[in-house]
């Protein structure tokens, strides 16, 4: 069939109405696609047929697109919400992200406060070992001082022996510059005053025995590291005792507790 | 014109704006093929709305390459429009009517807002030859198939093909072209 045949037969007119079988429509159809004459001749008829029915219309109001808006609308609103049943995986993994978070969060603070305990440990550690850095440098300090004394010309070295009666395995030692009246005593040989008790020194002249009280065995005379100084003393002493008083001292020796004595005499 | 293929595809995939376009491209033509089946205009109204929620919802059904968006349309609004007819209550309502067909409704119809001629369409339609008004009556406004339209019609297949042809291309020439 020639083109001008298909357009007279009114194949083309039964096609646009929907009247054709299902293969001769085919048929058009395909002849639509590979020529040009045959298309525009379908629109024409096609064009001729709506502008017919449509002055077969009465006016429509304009609410009608509204109406249908609404329906469609409404059928993808009910649509929507039947897919709601199925699992929305984007919304679970946004909030299984926000609880890591959460989690991640509250494990940071408490990393931190940990990390915060430690750094309070070390500062009080260092602080700690700062002070015993600066106990052992002053000890070092007095101990080097201490060790001038001995080593100095200055000072003349005396022992004083136990007294047999009190304490025969006591003694102790006496560093003494004559020129200072500065004198070291080393406790070293001493036992430990009982409590309530305490050492008391005395410088002590022979002819006639005259005991003048130098201080007491204490903190408050202590140089370093069991040896005590005394300063100040009248006289160049002939001898040196050490007796156990009541604590605070007392104001003449008590002989009975005597522990140790020596003379300076060469 | 040109069928709006481009706007037919956004529809399919769910462009409720290009499915507005087809609404005003082919909801006149189709409320006439409704109104003339139905003949009341608050069910037409209603029917051309569930024509159109069809079509939308029914859209990916539609193949570009096997016919005319039209034709398939036009289905659609026939088969609508009869299932329209078949309530009870509608049969009580019109079944005091004389037959009408579609020149007994553009003669009647108060054309105002339409964009062609009316009166004179109303008029040159009014003078088509019976025969043609029967026959594209039954083959465009009532969907009859070839086969049903001759044996209505009492005529041979070939003649009811030619005379739908030259009754339309009358129409085409003279005022609807």
């Amino acid at each position: 069939m020639t083109t001008t045949e298909l357009i007279e037969s009114g194949t083309l007119e039964l096609y646009v109405c929907g009247a054709l079988p299902q293969d001769e429509a085919q048929y058009v159809f395909e002849e639509i696609q590979k020529n040009k004459d045959v298309r525009s001749e379908v629109q024409r008829i096609e064009n001729t047929l709506m502008n017919l029915s449509s002055e077969a219309a009465p006016a429509l109001s304009v609410m009608n697109w509204t109406s249908i808006l609404n329906a469609i609308t409404r059928t993808r609103t009910l649509g929507k919400d039947t897919s709601s049943n199925t699992t929305n995986w984007g919304a679970i993994t946004g909030w299984a992200a926000a609880i890591a978070c959460v989690g991640g969060i509250f494990w940071m603070l408490n990393q931190n406060n940990e990390l915060e305990n430690q750094v309070t440990i070390s500062t009080e550690e260092r602080n700690m070992l700062e002070e015993e850095l600066e106990a052992s440098t002053d000890m070092l300090v007095a101990n080097e001082a201490l060790l001038d004394v001995i080593r100095s010309k200055d000072y003349k070295a005396y022992t004083l022996p136990g007294n047999q009666a009190v304490a025969p395995t006591a003694y102790s030692k006496v560093y003494f510059n004559n020129d200072t009246n500065v004198a070291y005593i080393d406790t070293k040989g001493l036992p430990e005053a009982p409590e309530g008790k305490v050492y008391q020194v005395w410088s002590l002249m022979l002819e006639p025995l005259t005991p003048t009280s130098m201080g007491l065995i204490d903190d408050n005379t202590l140089a370093s590291n069991g040896v005590h100084k005394f300063e100040n003393l009248k006289d160049a002493p002939q001898a040196f005792g050490i007796t156990l008083e009541p604590a605070g001292g007392s104001e003449s020796p008590t002989l009975s507790q005597l522990y140790t004595l020596g003379t300076t005499a060469p | 014109m040109r069928q709006p293929d481009e706007l037919i595809l956004e529809m399919q995939n769910g462009n409720e704006k290009a499915f507005a376009r087809i609404y005003t491209l082919y909801s006149e033509a189709l409320y006439g093929i409704v109104y003339s089946v139905v003949r009341d205009s608050d069910l037409a109204e209603e029917t051309l709305q569930d024509v159109f929620i069809k079509i939308w919802n029914n859209s990916k059904s539609y193949d570009i390459n096997k016919g005319r968006f039209f034709t398939w349309a036009l289905n659609i609004a026939r088969n609508t429009s009869i299932d329209a007819t078949r309530s009870k209550a509608y049969k009580n309502s019109k079944k005091n009517l004389s037959t009408t067909n579609f020149v007994d409704i553009i003669s009647s119809t108060d054309n105002l807002n339409k964009k062609t001629n009316s009166i004179g369409i109303a008029k040159f339609v009014e003078r088509l030859k019976p025969v043609c008004i029967k026959i594209i009556d039954l083959l465009y406004f009532k969907g009859y198939t070839q086969v049903d339209a001759a044996k209505e019609l009492e005529m041979p297949l070939g003649t009811i093909k030619t005379r739908n042809r030259n009754c339309i291309k009358e129409l085409q020439m003279q005022v609807l072209g």
